[in-house]
């Protein structure tokens, strides 16, 4: 008996550990990559204080933000969609459901049509103004599915999620038709998910987030379990259902929000960083949450990375590059829940 | 102690029960019989408080059960729903595992006790050799038996399961049924389960409550429910009831199906 849960706690510490290196590797070559190349050595010798000025600002100033950026955002998506198809018991669910890219795209637009020249606004001023439209597209996706008698029930949520998120994307649509060229590329430049805060403030902006409600939610990673049986048996088991439901759901879309804030509208990530986990290392929270999360930041680091360098000097945004990898992962999913 | 009081529960709209009172002989296995969508598994989700009523109350110990603290109800009273879901690639000793949720705390490390009655619970449902396989590659079965161990597992004195016989072979719903009388005998547990065999109901349950469209249409012992016009008026059959040569309890033998339960014959 001991002996396979010895030998299965192995097979988890070295898949999480081959996530690590994979993610070190990645770093090192992103940091590498870029408008002006820095040679592997330069970028070490940099890294531990022997670089001259200019490959110090390259490196600290330009890259490293981005690429912390990239590895918060897509660690936070991650987790958010885990914690989504966890509670709905349904692999396809994730984070978009709760309206949260739309909302903050609609949020932004809407702000840019009634000041349309306000656009040297203080740094942070346009995420927060994101983060509080997905809040509240959440929060009218949740209003709309919460039911008297039986509380959360997974089906509604998913169904009434994606009824908002079209209504919302509609209104959009409408209101950035009236934008001038300029501010419409914007937008669209945002919503295409380009990695666009990729200062050190926006680190500081995201990380509190990440790092509290990472903390919230591997803490109930127990509650996560039970809730994955479905309402009945987790209320046998003695978790009450819907209080849980509603602190993990609302720690799934701050999580969404805060990374959709600063990385612009990125979808993808939270259905396959959790998916790709769960294959690898199986259902039960306490690794699976770790997993996922570093499934994420490895996969936005890299997409970014690639975007950086596919076509340079110009670049293709990371939201662009996760939706190629990702919409064939999609339908090679929904292919395989229809047996 | 179970009991309730003017139960109405609907679906939406729809009331499927209708006023119920039936008391839980404590410490006494109780069967519910029923037709299919008479409402036994409704009746049964809400004595175990995971329906809300639409009116009416479950008291558990003569309190509200819906009211308690939902994880203090969870060491009292386990429940196997019908047709429950594990998700894919979830352990049979994870699932049982997760039977001692209601007695851990946060992270959930577990004590000896712990090991040791989830050890028991897997020897007791004759899971041993399936213990690392997931739960979703086993057979009928061998789940139903994986979901048993979770539900004893939580080792609480009242026990509810919804056909737990459901997808058993002749040999393993004994042993299900004989391991229900083991806990009974030994430790008083109380045990309400949902079953179609009458024969079974009648050889293990000590009460049976008979429920048609929602409502109660007998409760007593076998002796008392297992009668012709009564089994008439429930399942809507023909029967005679015989004794039992090795225990002396009532046997129930279908002969025809009652005229007024037929498919209407059009010329
Ligand atoms: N989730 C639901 N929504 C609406 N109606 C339901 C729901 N579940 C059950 N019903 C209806 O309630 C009635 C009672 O169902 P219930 O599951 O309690 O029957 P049952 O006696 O357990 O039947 P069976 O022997 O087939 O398990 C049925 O008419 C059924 O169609
Ligand atoms: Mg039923």
């Amino acid at each position: 008996m001991n002996g396979v849960e010895r030998r299965k706690n192995l097979q988890r510490f070295s898949i999480l550990a081959t996530f690590s290196v994979l993610i070190l590797i990645v770093f090192v070559i992103s940091m590498n990559t870029g408008f002006s190349r820095l040679s592997p050595l330069e970028v070490f010798q940099t890294l531990f204080g022997m670089g001259n000025e200019k490959q110090q600002l390259i490196l600290f100033e330009f890259r490293l933000p981005r690429i912390v950026i990239s590895l918060l955002a897509g660690a936070g998506l991650a987790v958010s969609g885990c914690i989504m198809q966890g509670i709905s018991r349904n692999a396809l669910a994730d984070p978009s459901i709760l309206g949260i890219s739309h909302g903050a795209g609609l949020m932004v637009v809407l702000y840019l049509s009634f000041f349309p020249t306000h656009l040297d606004v203080p740094v942070l001023f346009l995420p927060v103004l994101a983060f509080i439209g997905s809040l509240l597209a959440a929060a009218l996706v949740f209003g709309l599915s919460y039911q008297k008698y039986e509380g959360l029930l997974p089906t509604r949520l998913v169904l009434t999620g994606v009824a908002v998120a079209a209504g919302l994307s509609a209104l959009m649509t409408v209101l950035s038709l009236r934008l001038s060229r300029e501010l419409y590329q914007f937008v669209a430049v945002w919503l295409a998910g380009s990695i666009w805060g990729t200062t050190w403030d926006y680190v500081l902006a995201l990380l509190p987030w990440i790092v509290v409600l990472f903390a919230f939610v591997y803490y109930k990673a127990l509650v996560l379990d039970v809730l994955s049986f479905g309402n009945n048996v987790a209320t046998g088991l003695g978790a009450s259902v819907s209080k849980e439901q509603v602190k993990l759901l609302a720690a799934a879309a701050g999580l969404a929000a805060a990374c959709v804030s600063v990385s612009g509208g990125i979808g993808f990530i939270g259905l396959i960083g959790p998916h790709l986990a769960r294959r690898l290392i199986g259902p039960n929270h306490k690794y699976l949450l770790p997993a996922s999360a570093l499934a994420g930041a490895l996969l936005l680091l890299t997409a970014d990375t690639i975007g950086r360098t596919i076509l340079q000097p110009s670049e293709i945004h990371a939201g662009i590059v996760v939706a190629i990898i990702g919409a064939p992962y999609f339908l090679y999913l929904l292919a395989r829940s229809n047996h | 102690m179970i009991v309730t009081e003017n139960l109405d529960i609907a679906y939406d709209q729809t009331l499927i029960v209708k006023q119920l009172n039936v008391e839980i002989p404590p410490h006494k296995i109780t069967a519910l019989v029923g037709a299919n969508g008479s409402g036994k598994s409704t009746i049964l989700k809400t004595m175990a408080r995971l329906m809300k009523p639409k009116s009416g109350h479950v008291l558990l110990d003569g309190k509200a059960i819906h009211r308690l603290k939902t994880k203090e109800v969870a060491k009292q009273l386990a429940i196997l729903p019908q047709n429950p879901t594990a998700p894919e690639g979830m352990t049979v000793i994870d699932l049982v595992t997760y039977g001692r949720f209601p007695h851990q705390r946060g992270f959930g490390s577990l004590t000896q006790k712990d090991k040791e009655v989830i050890l028991w619970a897997i020897e007791a449902t004759g899971m041993e050799e399936f213990a690392y396989r997931p739960v979703d590659q086993l057979s009928g079965g061998q789940r139903q038996r994986a979901w048993i161990a979770m539900a004893l597992a939580q080792e609480t004195p009242i026990l509810f399961l919804d056909e737990p016989t459901t997808f058993l072979d002749m040999a393993h719903q004994l042993e299900v049924l004989n391991l229900l009388e083991e806990l009974h005998e030994k430790e008083q547990r109380t045990i309400v389960m949902v079953v179609h065999d009458l024969n079974h109901a009648s050889r293990y349950a000590h009460h049976m409550i008979a429920i048609k469209k929602g409502t109660v249409v007998k409760a007593g012992t076998p002796m008392e429910v297992m009668q012709p016009d009564i089994i008439e008026e429930v399942f809507g059959i023909q029967c005679d009831i015989i004794q039992d040569p090795r225990t002396g309890l009532p046997l129930c033998l279908p002969y025809a199906i009652s005229r007024s339960q037929k498919e209407p014959v059009i010329v």
